[in-house]
């Protein structure tokens, strides 16, 4: 009986010591470190409780655009997919909310119109200081790229790119913008 | 006393065999199918010339492999997709009866499609018990090897934990992971699930670049077997047994001893992974239904039954020492020298 009143005072202990954790500041919490969810993927907290953490979308990502956190973003955010677009983006193919198993990336028919209403994995925005079309020199490779040309990005004079609210932060403009840094990157909705 | 009705199959001795087999067939996938997923990545890439020649090797041997089965790999191949933990199994989504609970207990929810895919593991298991933990288990795999490393460094000298616990104790780790993931908003128990990290550890290593944390936590777990219990994760601590001894409670495929052909000596017992105790019939339900203990016992005295429930203990097997001893002038001894 003294054991199990000793379990029981540790479990409790346990719990009212990780309450303040709850709270989505916390459980939500972002690094130093940029990065998008699958295409489509619900809100943080809730994408964080949905994910069982198998892996498949990764295994299924043809364009090998997602990779796994380990402790860097947290203890919550372990093994849970993400995706650096300047590294590798994602190219909307839809397979990985095909095979997650538990709808944390959900089912997305490969449409434009099904991919802008429902995916929003950021938003472009262009570093006027670094773009090369601001400066003069006419680029327009961030155009050239955009899975959503002249809906998602637009191009004025010189190529200059114009990111409208029907972007859905692919990344593929990042990924091939020419200039180190890059003068467009995608700024993350997943809160 | 009755005579044996009839000898058991003589297959039953060969289960343990088989069930080898079915361990490494499924740690063989677990290493496969991140190579054919890679494969598929070069395919979708156009971009064979571009290949290093290591990577030449995965396309070329990968696509000697799957050619004759399918016709265009970049989206047959998804058929075969991920591991024990979830995955997709020449087209069918099966997944892991934990991964359901630990995610209900996270987010509060159920959704239906998923529960779909844990259903046929969930039937299976009220059927067969425990038995993905000796059948299938990619951790299980390498704790029984673990063990016969232990085996080994006993020979030499080494000493080797030996400790038991209470096996309950993993029922209150279960218990509190699922408790605990809704307070950490994550589904806890896949960090310390050691299928779940190695099917996920064996896809980093090898489509990633590297091993990810769990391969420390596993590693762990492979030291404490060592060190401090023989299968001691498996036995004392692991959450899906816990899960799966639960479902398997009333299973009705047992292993069971026959009394008359015994001879009490507990070889069985020795040879049990999960230090169970099937030379006093006490079985219950940990039993994994792993057959190390009919592939061992000399007598042919364990088989498998159809029941709901175990027996009660039937004391000294009627082969054995203490049993001629008491009961002497019995008809059965007549022929014993």
């Amino acid at each position: 009986m003294k054991r199990r009143a000793f379990l029981g005072y540790a479990i409790a202990g346990t719990a009212a010591s990780l309450l303040p954790l709850t709270t989505t500041e916390a459980t939500v919490r972002q690094g130093g470190q940029r990065y998008l969810r699958p295409p489509g993927a619900h809100k943080e907290a809730e994408f964080l409780d949905h994910c069982i953490r198998c892996g498949l979308c990764g295994e299924t990502c043809p364009n090998r655009a997602i990779k796994f956190f380990g402790m860097e973003n947290g203890i919550a955010s372990l093994d849970t997919p993400y995706i650096t677009p300047r590294e590798q983006a994602c190219i909307l193919c839809m397979k990985c909310g095909d095979i997650c198993p538990t709808g944390a990336i959900p089912k997305i028919t490969r449409t434009a119109e099904e991919v802008m209403a429902k995916v929003n994995m950021g938003q472009a925005r262009v570093d006027k200081t670094l773009c090369l079309s601001y400066q003069g020199k006419t680029c327009g490779v961030c155009y050239r790229a955009c899975p959503l040309p002249d809906i998602a990005l637009r191009v004025g004079m010189l190529e200059q790119p114009h990111v409208s609210d029907d972007c859905v932060g692919c990344g593929l403009c990042e990924r091939s913008c020419i200039q180190i840094p890059q003068a467009i990157r995608i700024i993350p909705h997943h809160r | 006393m009755t005579p044996v009705d009839s000898k058991p199959f003589f297959l039953w001795r060969h289960l343990n065999k088989l069930r080898w087999l079915s361990l490494s067939i499924v740690f063989f996938m677990l290493v496969l199918i991140p190579f054919l997923h890679l494969y598929q990545t070069y395919i979708a890439a156009h971009a064979y010339d571009l290949l290093y020649p290591s990577e030449k090797i995965i396309y070329d041997s990968m696509e000697t492999l799957s050619a004759p089965f399918v016709s265009d790999p970049e989206n047959d191949l998804d058929l075969l997709k991920g591991t024990t933990w979830s995955g997709r199994l020449f087209g069918l989504d099966l997944s892991d009866p934990l991964a359901l609970a630990g995610q209900i207990a996270a987010s509060g929810k159920l959704l239906w499609p998923f529960l779909l895919t844990a259903l046929i593991p969930i039937g299976l298991t009220m059927i067969f018990g425990r038995f993905f933990c000796g059948w299938i288990c990619p951790a299980s795999f390498l704790y029984e090897l673990n063990t016969t490393l232990g085996f080994w460094l006993r020979n030499i000298g080494i000493h080797t934990g030996q400790r038991r616990m209470s096996r309950k104790f993993k029922y209150l780790v279960l218990f509190v992971t699922l408790l605990l993931s809704p307070l950490l908003g994550s589904v806890a128990v896949a960090a310390i699930y050691p299928p779940a990290i190695v099917g996920r550890e064996i896809y980093y290593a090898i489509a990633l670049g590297g091993f990810g944390v769990g391969a420390v936590f596993f590693t762990g777990t492979l030291l404490f077997d060592l060190l401090v219990a023989r299968r001691g994760f498996c036995r004392y601590l692991c959450p899906g047994g816990a899960l799966y001894s639960l479902l398997g409670r009333f299973r009705l495929l047992r292993i069971q001893r026959v009394v008359e052909d015994c001879n009490d000596c507990a070889k069985c017992n020795a040879v049990c992974e999960f230090g169970l105790d099937p030379l006093r019939d006490g079985f219950g339900m940990e039993c994994n239904n792993c057959t190390a203990c009919i592939a061992v016992c000399p007598t042919d005295a364990l088989v498998f039954k159809v029941t709901p429930k175990d027996q009660p203990d039937r004391g000294p097997g009627h082969l054995g020492r203490q049993y001629r001893r008491t009961h002497n002038g019995n008809a059965r001894d007549e022929h014993e020298p």
